[in-house]
């Protein structure tokens, strides 16, 4: 008997230990959710086995983006492409992971550090981003004479390559922009703003009629940077400046262009220009206040162009919305002219990929002219960092002639934002330096102090 | 079969386990943090052995990381100071009430512990929308208009706003831990007392303290343990924002590596922050032994 039970008791122990290994081993494969709510990913990535061969084998390619929502705007886009090709060859399935942004952002670090990167994946053509992942070798590189015909805009590829080896693609041109809702001002009697003196009589006299002058996303803090260098060019007429004080060139704190478009900056926070609780409202918060029409403005990029042709959103909404160029400071340098743009969302394929040619080759057919600029265009999705002049089809919503008029106009382009523009800690540093300026818990002093540490200790 | 109780044999192979797990999942990965942190990894590619410098950088010159910690002390202490006596005195009306009302309360009190933290973070945030929040709409209907704030957003008022969610959400668990010890408290001696002609408030300072007493020292350790890892409230109402004024250790080391991509830094915090954590645990142990003799 006491045989049985010593075996019993054996027994038990290797039950318990076999399942909680079970229960170990299924906390480990299933990767930690993220928390972002609005994130709709699609289905996760698998595992991929499959040897690349003849293009009858049956191949899956792991595709990871940064556009979680597939019916509308770039997202859409994407999709369509991803479709078309997989139409086009049976016998490719393409499985899609999307996440937004930020959690977008930490899933790569994580696919990173466990060298496991999807077969080809959305970057940020920005050296806070893309040069340490193109410096240790995990994206493949491209062959430039694949795209001689492709017609990337001059400079467009210039932040996705490294040590003059290509290594992505741009998807758009990027410029900041200030969408504005034409109903609310006319209604309110305000004159549209193109000088800065308008654009704070515009956020008083708003304010006195209880309206949101500005909606902006205050809590992504890197949306306070981008509006600081729009103030910043047209003050000094000289898109290095900012680029300068950052390299260590010259300094934050002695440089008066600086000083000066920060105190601008900081007067317009106080007469309120942004909506109100500006530093807790994320992307999705501020562009829907615009959306419901409960603002007179929103600042964001040239990639919500969709806007105006999005069927979910308000007939009146689509009507009323416009965009108009950065306002001149008056007695500064800048032209109205000037432009804060650069290319920043692309794509790259990972060098250790187990399809590369096939991911290559979904890449190529991706940006070819035909594909994403084309499609994209004329769908009013996306302004391309492609030529997509023979694209025009007469039908562009107002949002696209208008980017379209201010590129072909444009004097001066900035390149990467300031905030991207060294890697390392520097990013989250100056944001949160350009939040606590704009939320008042630093003086202009102690903001530009922060700012120059920040580059020494780069 | 008390003999395969002491067996030892026995004793090591159901314990066995449980040992393997916690050494591999938890044993491990805070030693692997020890060595990441006396390195410069930036989370991609090769890294440099650097010595103690990370560490000396978190304990002596780190004012984030002496902000998020002086946050988590300031919401330890609403959480056992503001927090406690309500939940006790809610636990004492509801154990005196009876009847159907009691499960009725019980229920109801514990709901928001149930509720997701993200839904509840993001309903919070929400109300305290300074403009078309539940909140600032609520004080107007009461003309309180000049109450009116920017909860999330006003760098002086930002953590007692985080700090109000986070009391909210954990009430039902205190309530819940006080109201089973009340029950454990004999009904004879309540008797004992009124008959000897105690007042309510002499009944629950020498009959109902002394008896919750342990019960009161594990809820002060959970708050205080639980203060210092909040992590899901910060990320998801304010990203330690305005600035770092609402910052927590958890957000902060999570910021460190995913954001600023400092692996190798945020290791060190994590290890400096297990240490304070034990000493946290350590010191409430003491502080209450002593008391229990």
């Amino acid at each position: 008997m006491k045989l049985l039970k010593r075996g019993l008791v054996l027994i038990l122990a290797f039950a318990l230990l076999i399942s909680m290994a079970a229960c170990g081993t299924k906390e480990a494969a299933s990767t930690p959710d993220t928390t972002a709510v609005e994130s709709t990913p699609a289905a996760e990535a698998a595992v991929e086995t499959t040897p690349e061969s003849g293009s009858s084998e049956p191949v899956t390619i792991n595709f990871f983006s940064n556009l979680p929502d597939r019916s509308s705007g770039q997202g859409l886009l994407e999709q369509t492409i991803l479709d078309n090709y997989m139409k086009e060859n049976k016998n490719v399935t393409i499985k899609i992971e999307a996440l937004q942004d930020e959690p977008y952002k930490q899933k790569f670090q994580s696919y990173v550090a466990s060298n496991n990167l999807p077969d080809i994946f959305h970057v940020w053509g920005q050296p806070s981003f893309f040069e340490a992942v193109m410096e240790k070798g995990y994206v493949a590189e491209l062959n430039p004479n694949d795209y001689t015909n492709y017609g990337f805009f001059p400079g467009a590829t210039k932040d996705f390559s490294y040590n003059g080896k290509l290594y992505g693609l741009p998807r758009n041109q990027d410029l900041t922009t200030l969408y504005i809702n034409k109903a609310k001002f006319a209604d309110n009697g305000v004159k549209i703003p193109t000088t800065y003196t308008e654009l704070l009589d515009a956020a008083k006299a708003f304010r006195a009629k209880g309206i949101q002058p500005l909606a902006i996303n205050g809590r992504d803090k890197w949306i306070l940077n981008l509006f600081y260098q729009d103030i910043l060019i047209k003050v000094s007429g000289n898109q290095q400046t900012i680029y300068d004080a950052s390299s260590g060139k010259t300094t934050f704190s002695g440089d008066p262009d600086i000083r000066k478009a920060a105190e601008l900056f900081k007067k317009l926070v106080d007469a309120k220009l942004f909506q109100d609780s500006f530093t807790s409202a994320d992307y999705g918060a501020a562009q829907n206040l615009f959306l419901q029409e409960q603002s007179a403005m929103f600042y964001m990029g040239a990639w919500e162009v969709g806007m105006a042709s999005n069927q979910d959103n308000s007939e009146s909404f689509r009507k009323n919305v416009d965009l108009v160029p950065f306002p001149i400071v008056e007695d500064g340098k800048g032209k109205i002219t000037d432009v804060c743009a650069w290319n920043g969302g692309g794509y790259a394929v990972s060098a250790s990929s187990k399809v590369k040619a096939e991911g290559l080759k979904l890449l190529n057919y991706m940006m070819s002219p035909d594909n994403w600029p084309k499609i994209g265009w004329e769908k009013g999705l996306v302004v391309p960092g492609q030529n997509y002049e023979k694209y025009l089809t007469g039908k562009e919503n107002q949002l696209q002639l208008g980017v379209t008029s201010i590129l072909k106009t444009a004097t001066s382009m900035s390149g990467t934002s300031w905030n991207d523009v060294n890697p390392g800690e520097w990013k989250t540093t100056v944001e949160n330096a350009m939040q606590e300026y704009a939320a008042g818990i630093t003086t202009v002093d102690e903001f530009l102090a922060t700012l120059d540490k920040a580059v020494v200790k780069k | 079969m008390g003999g395969i109780r002491r067996n030892k044999a026995v004793i090591f192979a159901l314990v066995f386990p449980g040992l393997l797990i916690f050494v591999f999942a938890v044993l491990y990965p805070i030693f692997k943090s020890v060595y990441y942190g006396m390195t410069d990894w930036k989370g991609i590619g090769e890294f440099n052995f650097i010595g103690f410098g990370n560490f000396k950088a978190v304990i002596f010159e780190d004012k984030v990381f002496r902000t998020s910690l002086l946050n988590a002390a300031l919401l330890a202490a609403c959480t056992v100071l503001l927090q406690h006596p309500l939940a006790m005195f809610f636990a004492i009306v509801v154990d005196r009430v009876g009847k159907r009302l009691e499960s009725f309360f019980r229920a109801t009190l514990f709901i928001p512990c149930v509720i997701s933290v993200v839904v509840t973070s993001k309903m919070w945030v929400n109300v305290y929308n300074s403009s078309y929040g539940l909140l600032n709409k609520i004080l107007d209907v009461f003309h309180l208009g000049y109450l009116k704030q920017d909860w999330l957003g006003n760098p002086k008022i930002a953590l007692y706003s985080v700090i109000f969610v986070i009391m909210w959400q954990g009430f039902g668990y205190a309530f819940l831990i006080y109201y089973s010890g009340l029950k454990g408290v004999p009904e004879e001696l309540f008797e004992a007392g009124r008959i000897d002609g105690a007042n309510s408030w002499q009944k629950f300072t020498h009959i109902t303290l002394p008896i919750l007493k342990p019960v009161i020292l594990v809820n002060v350790s959970i708050a205080i343990t639980s203060s210092l890892k909040q992590m899901e409230p910060i990320y998801l109402m304010t990203n330690g924002g305005p600035g770092t004024k609402t910052q927590f250790v958890a957000n902060y080391l999570y910021m460190k590596a995913f954001n600023s991509q400092q692996y190798g830094y945020a290791n060190a915090i994590s290890v400096v922050f297990v240490i304070v954590c034990l000493i946290a645990t350590v010191i409430v142990q003491r502080l209450f032994r002593t008391r229990e003799q």
